[in-house]
């Protein structure tokens, strides 16, 4: 046991003789968490447009306003030929256009529903499709704002019953990206920093040539691998601290679970990524190919762990293959655990299935690591 | 600039490359598993949400209601049995993401020419999917209402006309993104390492004995990444326009034009990290990081830019790939010519302008001292 | 004094189809320096690594302190000190760091290092430098205390890769006096080296060509059955292939 000691030792040793690297491991995620944290929001907003209000009466002008004062739209400009608005849109000055016709105002007083066009550029799918959406929430409330003033105008006959919905939004009642996102974000600067710590740490060794006269010492296979490894669990752990205090500090989230079950998450999935950290080192030849296999690595689990793309869109045969990630469990974790305050056993299938998966992966690097050269 | 001592210096670079076949496999099989990956996977609209029933009272009317919510795409309707107190358990359990509860006079009130209520409980953990989600109860409650009404409209109609990508598919939207990720990928993260390794090993003492200069070097390491660079960006392109149907109206001389200027930019960001960091360790560290995430996050590859508050969107000048989607994206869908990405064109070129001076500044320095 | 440090029969590495070690059958006692030579790629480090349990053979028998390398890999690596022919110490770590941490992972006390340590950067003459970092050290002291690390927990046998190359002939000499005090001591030296000066050094020498042995015994008497006057000249005539003995003879 005093072995295993040493080597964590001489571990921290080395990491903290290089300022760098201690800037790397503590400044950097804090930053990069902070600039994430407020990058990413899946929210619309600011969406640049163009108005072609070809009527100019009252009622069209209204329009205008209601568009001018939402911060979902951005008016960048006022073009009423159809083949300038075009031009616009194909040379990225706006996204989209919104065109009110001739005649709308005595159109719409008489009741003839005028036909308002809108123009989206359709290259990000998802933003073309809110937009539409955000533009026909606009008109209709101002319709109904129409209404209550002229009767006449009125959507539905007086006198019918209506049905009225009533939302309730639990845990994140302003529906804040960071609420949601930044817990997630520390899980991947997090497993950024485990996985590619420990493979390239391994893997420069071997290619040094230390670790060939680390093997003929009578160090055990487990002993040289968790002397390796434990100081990289530990910097990690307390990088998650770090991180942790740093997002409660800059972010207004709340945290309403405990503390203890989080960190015990937290620990247990750390294994799992210093396990991959382990695995990349034994497939790949040089650190340059471990930064490489890392670096996929790490989008696949990305893409797959829920963070931006929700598993449930997905298909069903790569729901599944989520299973096999285990950023996928703790993601779903953090986020239980920050936002809804959730007790172990409702993350008991989560936390089984991460620490099975997190044992699996570290058994196999372990048994494909040899006390061995090539 | 001697041709022959740059050709030199790339073969050997050229070599490292192909001796081992595993990096190799890595450049070239990954790309298309993430593109296919992303083909599946990246949806961002919901779908299937699981909405649990309470239905005090059980009239026709509120099991029209609930038909309605059954009827559509997004949502996955079931009648919950527990008790009152525990309905948060739905939530716990992740067992459903909105809860729909209709009182026990429902249809009596409504019938009774009285406007009635009806509950939604949405778990708003994931905001995105809670505006949508209400959006989309609110849709079917309009519907509803106007089916009561007898079919009243509104008093005009929104006409949307989507342009370039009319089915609003993902695949144009992505396949750019993926293309900017790769070349980064390869141009920074391996220029990068490549010098610095080669710092380390003290080989590059052994080439600058000889009588290359430091332009030669530089430019000759880098020759074969910029080759498999464009190996691998023109395999994304292909795969994306046959299999993923993605659309290539304008000219494929430009489009390899201006990648090559991305491409040039990346490599330019790739010398300046491998100059500034001490060890290799150190330059791989830095490179992951700011390639990665910022390339995913910062560039509009999937987060709208507009979206984002002003300070990061200053910060995401300086994300090369930023620019590079608006170039793919305008000449593929688009037919953008280059007059009408001459900004983007621009800081492309004084980026790569900027970060080459100074690498080259340092990197002669570190050598002739 | 004459129990067996080291033997081996047949003992054959192969990668793929090339045959690295060729059935190679040594016999080493305790308390001798044996010499191996050979060109480049002639297959020492490869039945070096065999020996130290570092490479699995793909025939044949070994045995090193009475362990089988096949089987009891790990009770040899007590026995062992092992120089790999590359730098073996953390070059960012200091001396002093580097020894601590060697003698720790071979489980020595803290008091017992810290009195090898002494002693270790005595006889090297180390003192000054014990903060320095390892990558700032001459290569003859760096060599030096390589073998001092691998020797911290006073392993019977050692097996020393070509310890002095790159090393001045000063320090190559003073090299040479801390081997010698160690055979006299008993143990079992075990060493690579292309220079023939040392090989007049060794108590015997093998000499290897393409994984095969093809000559060993004292430097005196293979210099008397080739008939030469100085190892290198019995060392090129033996891997140039030529039959190594004068014209006369024949
Ligand atoms: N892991 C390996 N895979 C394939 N071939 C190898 C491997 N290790 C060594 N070899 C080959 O085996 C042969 C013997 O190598 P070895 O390192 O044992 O030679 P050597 O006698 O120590 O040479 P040197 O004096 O240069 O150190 C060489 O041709 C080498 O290329
Ligand atoms: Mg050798």
């Amino acid at each position: 046991m005093t072995k295993i000691f040493y080597m964590i030792r001489k571990e921290f040793l080395q990491i903290f003789r290089t300022r760098e690297m201690v800037a790397i491991l503590f400044i950097m995620p804090v930053i990069q968490m902070v600039v994430l944290g407020f990058a990413v929001t899946n929210e619309v907003k600011h969406i640049t447009l163009i108005i072609a209000d070809r009527d100019n009466s009252r009622l069209s002008r209204e329009i205008v306003a209601a568009f001018s004062n939402t911060d979902r739209f951005d008016i960048t400009g006022r073009e009423t030929d159809v083949r300038e608005i075009g031009l616009d849109i194909h040379r990225w000055k706006a996204q989209a256009a919104l065109i009110i016709p001739n005649h709308f105002g005595r159109d719409f007083r008489r009741g003839l529903r005028p036909d308002i066009q809108m123009i989206v550029d359709g290259l990000d799918g998802n933003a073309a499709g809110v937009s539409v959406g955000y533009a026909g929430g606009i008109l209709r409330e101002w319709a109904e704002a129409q209404a209550r003033q002229t009767p006449r105008l009125a959507m539905v006959k007086q006198n019918t019953p209506q049905l009225e919905l009533i939302e309730r939004l639990w845990y994140n009642l302003d529906l804040r990206s960071a609420q949601y996102m930044v817990p997630g974000i520390i899980v991947v600067l997090l497993t950024i920093i485990s996985m590619l710590l420990s493979a390239l740490s391994l893997v420069k060794e071997r290619e040094v040539g230390t670790l060939e006269q680390l093997m003929v010492t009578p160090l055990s296979r487990f002993e040289l691998l968790m002397g390796k490894l434990a100081p990289f669990l530990i910097l990690a752990f307390i990088e998650f601290f770090v991180v942790l205090g740093a997002a409660q500090v800059i972010f207004p989230i709340t945290m309403k679970g405990s503390y203890a079950l989080l960190s015990l998450e937290a620990f247990l999935y750390l294994f799992t990524t210093i396990g991959l950290g382990v695995m990349i080192s034994t497939i790949a030849k040089s650190q340059q190919q471990a930064l490489f296999l890392s670096w996929f690595f790490m989008l696949f689990l990305l893409m797959m762990s829920g963070l931006f793309i929700p598993i449930a869109n997905m298909p069903q045969f790569l729901q599944d293959l989520t299973l096999l990630n285990p950023m996928r469990y703790f993601m779903a974790i953090i986020r239980d655990v920050f936002q809804k305050g959730s007790g172990w056993q409702y993350l008991f299938t989560d936390t089984w299935r991460m620490t099975l998966l997190g044992t699996l992966i570290f058994a196999v690097s372990v048994l494909r690591f040899r006390k061995r050269v090539s | 600039m001697n041709p022959r001592r740059v050709a030199a210096i790339s073969a050997k670079e050229f070599i490292h490359i192909i001796r081992d076949p595993r990096t190799l496999l890595i450049i070239f099989i990954m790309p298309v598993l993430l593109l296919m990956m992303f083909g599946y996977a990246f949806n961002l609209e919901i779908q299937d949400v699981r909405v649990a029933v309470i239905d005090d009272d059980n009239s026709a009317l509120s099991r029209q209601l609930i038909e309605r919510f059954e009827g559509s795409p997004f949502f996955t309707v079931f009648h919950y049995q527990g008790s009152r107190e525990d309905l948060e358990t739905l939530f716990l359990e992740r067992d459903a993401r909105a809860i729909l509860s209709i009182p026990e006079n429902f249809a009596a009130t409504l019938i009774g020419k009285h406007p009635a209520g009806i509950q939604v409980i949405i778990d708003a953990t994931d905001p995105n999917a809670a505006t949508s989600i209400n959006n989309y109860c609110r849709q079917i409650v309009t519907d509803f209402n106007a089916g009561l009404s007898g079919g009243a409209a509104m008093p005009f109609t929104l006409e949307s006309n989507i342009w370039y990508n009319p089915e609003m598919r993902s695949a144009p939207f992505f396949v750019p993104g993926i293309l900017a990720l790769l070349l980064i990928m390869i141009s920074a993260l391996l220029t990068s390492i490549t010098i610095t390794r080669e710092k380390e090993s003290g080989t590059l003492e052994q080439i600058l004995v000889s009588p290359i200069r430091p332009g030669e070097i530089i430019i000759g390491k880098v020759l074969p990444y910029i080759l498999i660079a464009f190996l691998d960006g023109s395999m994304i392109l292909i795969l994306g326009v046959t299999v993923f149907k993605v659309p290539f109206v304008g000219s494929l001389f430009l489009l390899a034009l201006l990648m090559a200027l991305f491409v040039l930019t990346a490599l330019s960001l790739g010398l300046i990290l491998s100059t500034i960091a001490s060890t290799q360790q150190v330059a791989m560290m830095l490179a992951f990081v700011l390639t990665l995430l910022p390339t995913l996050l910062l560039s509009g590859f999937i987060f709208p830019l507009a979206s984002m508050p002003l300070p990061l969107q200053l910060i995401s000048t300086i994300v090369p790939a930023k620019y590079f989607l608006v170039i793919v994206r305008g000449i593929l869908l688009k037919g953008n010519t280059i007059a009408e990405l001459l900004v983007q064109v621009l800081w492309l070129a004084g980026m790569s302008v900027v970060l080459l001076t100074i690498s080259w500044r340092k990197f002669s320095t570190n050598l002739e001292r | 004094m004459n129990e067996i440090a080291v033997q081996t029969q047949n003992l054959t590495r192969r990668f793929g189809k090339f045959t690295a070690v060729d059935r190679l059958t040594i016999t080493v006692s305790r308390g001798e320096i044996f010499g191996f030579l050979g060109a480049n790629g002639a297959g020492k480090t490869t039945a070096i690594r065999m020996l130290c349990g570092l490479l699995l053979p793909s025939e044949g028998e070994a045995t090193v302190a009475g362990f089988d390398v096949y089987k009891s890999s790990e009770a040899i690596k007590k026995n062992i000190g092992y120089m790999s022919q590359r730098f073996s110490l953390y070059d960012d770590l200091t001396i002093s760091e580097n020894i601590d941490f060697f003698g720790g992972v071979y489980g020595l006390s803290p008091a017992l290092i810290e009195e090898r340590k002494e002693a270790l950067i005595e006889q090297v003459g180390l003192g000054d430098f014990r903060k320095r970092l390892t990558r700032d050290l001459p290569l003859g002291f760096k060599q030096r205390l390589a073998l001092g690390s691998a020797m911290l927990h006073d392993p019977p046998i050692i097996f020393l890769d070509e310890p002095t190359s790159g090393v001045d002939p000063r320090a190559r000499r003073e090299f040479w006096s801390i081997i010698n005090e160690l055979a006299a001591a008993g143990k079992t030296v075990f060493v690579t080296t292309h220079f023939m000066d040392e090989a007049e050094y060794c108590h015997r020498v093998s000499i290897m060509r393409a994984g095969k042995l093809i000559a060993l015994d004292s430097p005196g008497k293979l210099k008397e059955s080739y008939g030469r006057n100085n190892m290198q000249d019995v060392f090129v005539a033996l891997v140039n292939d030529e039959d190594p003995r004068p014209e006369e003879q024949l």
